[in-house]
């Protein structure tokens, strides 16, 4: 029928156009970056023959160089040229592109034969062995970036000395939200390629952005000429002014203290002398309030100026070439990493005197900052972002102090890990925990010990800090995975399992094809438990294929309930499974072949022979945070050697932040030559 | 000033309240909008806005579409009925959007973009900002209801600048009232500082421009790029209490909103004073992410929107009666805004008459995310550009990129195309379209061994006791019911084929005497494609 081919035909050419567009930008990424293109592809040959020549290139020719290859040049990809390793190699994200395509079945089109499963196999086995063979490690080109919102905030808040609040009283009952006004006014930063929110390359500032930088900056400096700021104005003079003290007695002299300290401040490294003298220059013969206004006005020109609030601009570097940053963004990277702040006077000392850039110097200047109230950061931001915490703000979003409770103990818990130097495995298990009077209910006996908190009177419920707490009879717990938090976050088999796989094994899964089906209920007359019926559907070959993943994971949790109670505890009564009649299953078997019993025994298995993969899982989180960008194919050489070291010495957190603060793409760039032009 | 202004000033402030305003006091209310351009006999002619509405996780066809209506004769939908009384003001789009399937991201960028692929240029409502914005305060809003979904980050963005990238929004109806009416750009002194250091913190960004690298210079350049933008504003901004504008600090600041939809109709509220006092022309505004995972408790409903909205899957009779709750709340947004629209007195019209109102969702089908018959509704005149109190059936399925090259065409911005349409959409301003007509074709149904074959048109069911059961009719035949399961719905994609003829083979059994389809193993259309596009969509 005439309609029908037409629609076919429409279908077609749309299909087409969309893999053409695809991979014009694919080669025009090519065309803008030769230069790293030609550093990154440096293939290692090998003499024989090779895997692509012996066993791939024989499918394309059967399967795909009649459309893509000689004469027809679908989405301009031609594997008819392709006929060595190394011009494979040559074009490595192509090979990207095609696992992409055939894993979503994408190609061959569904007209035309399809590829066998072990054709499949064959060329997607090769690309992953290709991808961690011939790699050279190369940092990435520099590029400037906007500081995050809590970035922003930090950084206001150290130069300044005081914080800007909303001006709103919030119960410890009624709502949680954060009480910066930066954070209130900033438009929320989405996270990055990388997953982060310091990955802010795609965040660009806008008119929006501009005016809440502005209206911040202005409260800043009325803050700082204020009452309320007067400690703070007199730290940047340089004397203690008396309680009488009024801007209008700011003296010339006393007015260039401040700025000579707060301008190399706010831009964290010197300022440029050009500046500086247009600055001395404004303010030059004024007095009394012009003076002040002046003055004023003068700081708000530099913390509107881009060298503010990017980061990066005013590094000193030569373009066209790979080079070590240099010494203040080196003393920024890490301060940014460690703190998301800026960097405090002995950063700015050392990267003054040269020094920061010696292996050993920085090795402390870690463990330094590590034991720094600011080094909480890390837990916070990192952390939070990285297992998903925040999921728990919308969830217990009526009920303020639980969220408290429950947040606050994987924060503390994580920030015990990063800045006392615990082993990386300890995530997994520990014998230490955090508990407040929220948590403790889920530490059977133990909480006996808990050093008693005596509510004021005349207050109802209260949210109380955590204490430190070592774990000796309590079941079921020890480590990040039974926390109540993570359980609550996570609920259900599924949802449980997909986190661990994502956020701990750092197994890429995407969400379910649209395609899933329902989980069916029980046949007529039989009573099938949750897993039971779970085990029919993953006989769907399509579901088995994630399932087989995250099932064996999530029912060995199975064991505690939607809050996180532990349900198998010796001393609870014996019941009442979550089926009735049937007892609690938590065993399970994983694609790899390791077979448990209950969570403690899949406990094990992850600290052994998984513990590889969730070492570089983690490794490969922190270097990203740390770069604040995605990692490239490049990094994997970095990632690898740091995975190796860590997972050989027992390596522990604060060894693992050293060894990122340390590595080359950490500590080296490499600067693209500038077209000029001139606004 | 007018003499009047005691009446409009407190008028307006009750408007500006939110509810229950007596209509006829507002419209006293001149406004303040400059004449955007004058026409050849010397009258002003009031300036063109353009306002997106979006809504999220689509609809349940049945009660969305408009079956058997006509150009100028048809009958509004049951879900239409809260904005039924504007239908003079709307133009009706329906068969928009031809994806079989599409991820929820996929969808929301395809709403302003066109295309889901259309990754590196801007969203249209940015390019007729950039042509209509003239010299208002504000190039345009970009506004939403929810905070970020991070797992598919593009679910919570619609408006896209010129390198694709997302446009951050914002959600707080006090914090957009501030930015608009109480902007220190306003205040004489502060936008003589303001000039100044935009002046200067440019002379010091271009002497580090001297000695940047290539990925600097870009950064700087998206630098200056705001520098103007704010340079522009600034000159925009009119100081507090000109001769014939509003003074803005009689303008009342919207409440702390109790509930989702005191948030909701404050920022409308908002929207309809930023355009009415000239301060932007052009708004997009999300009521929430595309696959929205509010819950609408303040309706008494306890469950997520996303997961409700998968109604096939999540069958049950509560489930899709707050599902329809949800949906009838969100076209009662729809006729907020539009009631406040017409409330606005502007020249000799209201604010309506002079705006065009895009309002829609990325997909038809909630659960099976057809991007095929999208709910799609332009509201108000535009200065005469439309042609409304229609409803435009197309013949075959339309790109959206057609309808978005035709939206840039009415506002004067000349592209021989847009994503992937090089064609506009014909029929907006009442010229010629070609109209869905009925085509013949044979139905009849074939038996046997347990096997049926049916030919027919296919509808879903519109008994909620029943909504994941379809039917096809054929002549002096009763109706083949479909009662089949999720992989199969989906498989053949029985959503997007629904009210078109199709040839449907599969296993039989009788129930009561009445034939019942239970698995579907062939399915072909008759005039259409039998296997729309879903990869990547």
């Amino acid at each position: 029928m005439d309609a029908f081919n037409e629609n076919n035909r429409e279908g077609k050419q749309l299909q087409s156009l969309t893999s053409l567009v695809y991979l014009d930008l694919l080669s025009s990424v090519c065309l803008m970056r030769p230069f790293l293109y030609s550093l990154v592809f440096t293939a290692t040959l090998s003499a024989s023959s090779t895997a692509f020549e012996d066993e791939v290139r024989p499918i394309l020719e059967r399967s795909c160089v009649k459309c893509h290859g000689g004469e027809k040049l679908k989405g301009k990809v031609d594997f008819s040229k392709i006929l060595t390793e190394q011009d494979a190699d040559a074009q490595f994200e192509l090979w990207k592109t095609v696992v992409e395509v055939l894993e979503a079945k994408e190609m061959p089109p569904d007209d035309e034969p399809q590829l066998s499963d072990a054709e499949k196999k064959t060329i997607i086995d090769w690309y992953q062995k290709r991808s961690q063979t011939s790699i050279e490690a190369k940092p990435s080109v520099f590029e400037p970036r906007r500081l995050s919102g809590p970035e922003y905030r930090n950084t206001l808040r150290s130069l300044f000395g005081f914080d800007l609040e909303v001006a709103v009283a919030e119960a410890e009952q009624t709502v949680i939200s954060d009480q910066s006004l930066v954070l209130k006014l900033l438009p929320t930063d989405p996270p990055g390629a990388s997953g982060f929110i310091n990955d802010t390359h795609r965040a660009r500032l806008s008119p929006v952005i501009w005016d809440q930088y502005l209206h911040l900056s202005n409260a800043a400096l009325e803050k700082l000429f204020s009452k309320k700021g007067r400690a703070q104005l007199g730290e940047f003079i340089g004397t203690q002014l008396p309680n009488d003290w009024q801007p209008v007695d700011l003296s010339h002299d006393q007015a260039e203290r401040l700025i000579r300290r707060f301008v190399p401040r706010a831009l964290r490294r010197p300022a440029p002398e050009e500046q500086l003298a247009k600055i001395l220059a404004a303010i030059s013969g004024k007095r009394g309030d012009v003076l002040v206004a002046a003055t004023k006005f003068e700081l708000k020109t530099v913390l509107m100026s881009p060298a503010f609030f990017y980061r990066g601009l005013l590094m000193e570097g030569e373009p066209g070439k790979q080079q070590t940053v240099d010494h203040f963004e080196l003393a920024e990277r890490l301060s940014y990493f460690l703190w998301e702040d800026r960097p405090d006077e002995e950063l700015t000392r050392l990267a003054t005197n040269g020094s920061l850039r010696d292996e050993q110097v920085l090795d402390g200047q870690v463990a330094r900052m590590l034991s720094s109230p600011k080094a909480r950061n890390l837990a916070q931001s990192f952390g939070t972002q990285w297992l998903e915490i925040d999921s728990l703000d919308g969830l217990l979003a009526k009920d303020p102090i639980r969220h408290h409770a429950l947040k606050t103990q994987l924060i503390d818990f994580l920030n015990y890990l990063f800045t006392e130097n615990r082993p990386i495995v300890e995530l997994i298990d520990s014998k230490i925990t955090f508990v407040n009077q929220g948590t403790s209910g889920f530490y059977g006996k133990d909480r006996q010990r808990m050093k008693r908190h005596a509510t004021p009177k005349g207050i109802e419920r209260q949210r109380t800090p955590h204490q430190k707490f070592e774990l000796v009879h309590a079941e079921g717990r020890g480590g990040l995975l039974t926390m109540p938090g993570i359980l609550t976050m996570n609920q259900g088999p599924i949802q449980r399992g997909t986190w661990i796989l994502r956020r701990i094994l750092g197994v890429p899964i995407g969400e379910p094809p649209a395609d899933t089906p329902p989980i069916k209920g029980s046949p007529r007359g039989k009573n099938l438990t949750f897993r039971e019926r779970f085990e029919m559907h993953r006989s769907n070959v399509t579901c088995a294929r994630c399932h087989e993943k995250i099932d064996p994971l999530g029912f060995a949790l199975e064991g505690y309930d939607k809050n996180g109670q532990f349900l198998l505890a010796s001393d609870r009564p014996k019941k009442k499974a979550n089926e009735p009649g049937k007892p609690i299953d938590t065993s399970g078997k994983l694609p790899s072949g390791e077979t448990f019993e209950t969570f403690a025994g899949l406990k094990e298995i992850l600290l052994t022979q998984k513990r590889e993969p969730i070492v570089r899982n983690i490794v490969e989180r922190t270097l990203a945070y740390a770069l604040c960008r995605k990692l490239e194919r490049s990094d994997q050489p970095v990632v690898d050697a740091i995975t190796q070291n860590l997972c050989k010495n027992d390596g522990t957190w604060k060894s693992l932040f050293q060894q990122v603060a340390n590595s080359l793409p950490f500590r080296e760039t490499i600067i693209e030559t500038a077209n000029i032009s001139h606004e | 000033m007018s003499k009047n202004w005691n009446i409009e000033r407190r008028t307006f402030l009750r408007g500006a309240a939110g509810a229950l305003v007596p209509l006829p006091f507002l419209n006293l209310m001149e406004n303040s909008a400059k004449a955007a351009s004058v026409d050849l006999a010397g009258n002003s002619k009031p300036p063109l806005r353009f306002v997106t509405l979006f809504k999220p996780n689509g609809v349940h066809p049945p009660s969305w579409n408009i079956e058997g209506g006509q150009e100028n004769d048809f009958r509004m939908s049951p879900l239409m009925a809260p904005f039924a009384k504007h239908k003079d003001d709307l133009l009706i789009l329906d068969n928009m959007g031809d994806f079989g399937f599409s991820s929820h991201s996929n969808s929301t960028r395809r709403f302003l973009s066109g295309h889901h692929q259309n990754r590196k240029s801007a969203s249209i409502d940015q390019l007729i900002a950039d042509k209509i914005s003239g010299d208002t305060a504000h190039r345009s809003l970009e506004l939403t209801t929810e905070g970020l979904f991070t797992n598919q980050i593009d679910c919570s963005y619609i408006s896209y600048d010129k390198n694709g990238d997302r446009i951050p929004r914002e959600s707080d109806p006090q914090l957009v009232f501030d930015r608009l009416f109480r902007n220190p750009m306003h205040d004489p002194k502060q936008r003589e500082e303001i000039s100044s250091l935009l002046d200067r913190v440019r002379d010091d960004a271009k002497s580090l421009q001297r000695k940047a690298g290539r990925e600097d210079q870009e950064t700087l350049e998206e630098y200056f790029t705001v520098i103007r933008e704010t340079e522009q504003r600034l000159e925009n901004m009119t100081p507090v209490s000109g001769p014939e504008g509003v003074d803005f600090s009689t303008l009342k600041r919207p409440e702390s909103a109790g509930d989702l939809n005191e948030q909701v109709e404050a920022m409308l509220d908002v929207m309809a004073m930023a355009l009415w006092t000239d301060s932007t022309r052009c708004i997009s505004y999300m009521l929430g992410n595309s696959n929205s995972r509010m819950i609408f408790d303040f309706l008494g409903i306890k469950k997520q929107h996303h997961y409700l909205s998968h109604f096939f899957r999540n069958f049950s009779r509560s489930n899709i009666d707050d599902l329809l709750k949800i949906s009838l709340w969100h076209m009662e947004k729809f006729d907020y805004l539009l009631t406040k629209l017409k409330s606005y007195k502007d020249q000799n019209g209201s604010l309506l008459d002079h705006s065009i109102v895009l309002f829609g969702s990325g997909m038809g089908h909630s659960d099976n995310h057809t991007a095929q018959r999208i709910p799609v509704v332009l509201a108000g005149k535009g200065g005469g550009m439309l042609k409304t109190g229609r409803y435009l059936r197309y013949s075959k399925n339309q790109e959206l990129g057609r309808l978005h090259l035709s939206l840039l065409e009415k506002f004067g911005i000349n592209s021989p195309s847009y994503a992937n349409s090089s064609a506009p959409l014909p029929g907006l301003d009442g010229g010629h379209f070609e109209e869905y007509q009925e085509r013949p074709f044979d139905s009849w149904v074939k038996t046997g061994n347990g096997k049926i074959t049916v030919q027919g048109r296919l509808r879903m069911s519109d008994n909620l006791d029943e909504a994941k059961v379809f039917y096809i009719d054929a002549d002096g035949k009763p109706p083949v019911r479909i009662e089949v399961g999720f992989g199969d719905f989906h498989r053949f994609n029985l959503a997007y084929h629904v009210g078109t003829p199709i040839t449907l083979t599969g296993d039989s059994s009788e129930r009561h005497g009445r034939l019942v389809l239970t698995k579907v193993t062939d399915l072909k259309s008759v005039f259409g494609k039998s296997k729309p596009g879903k990869a990547n969509g």
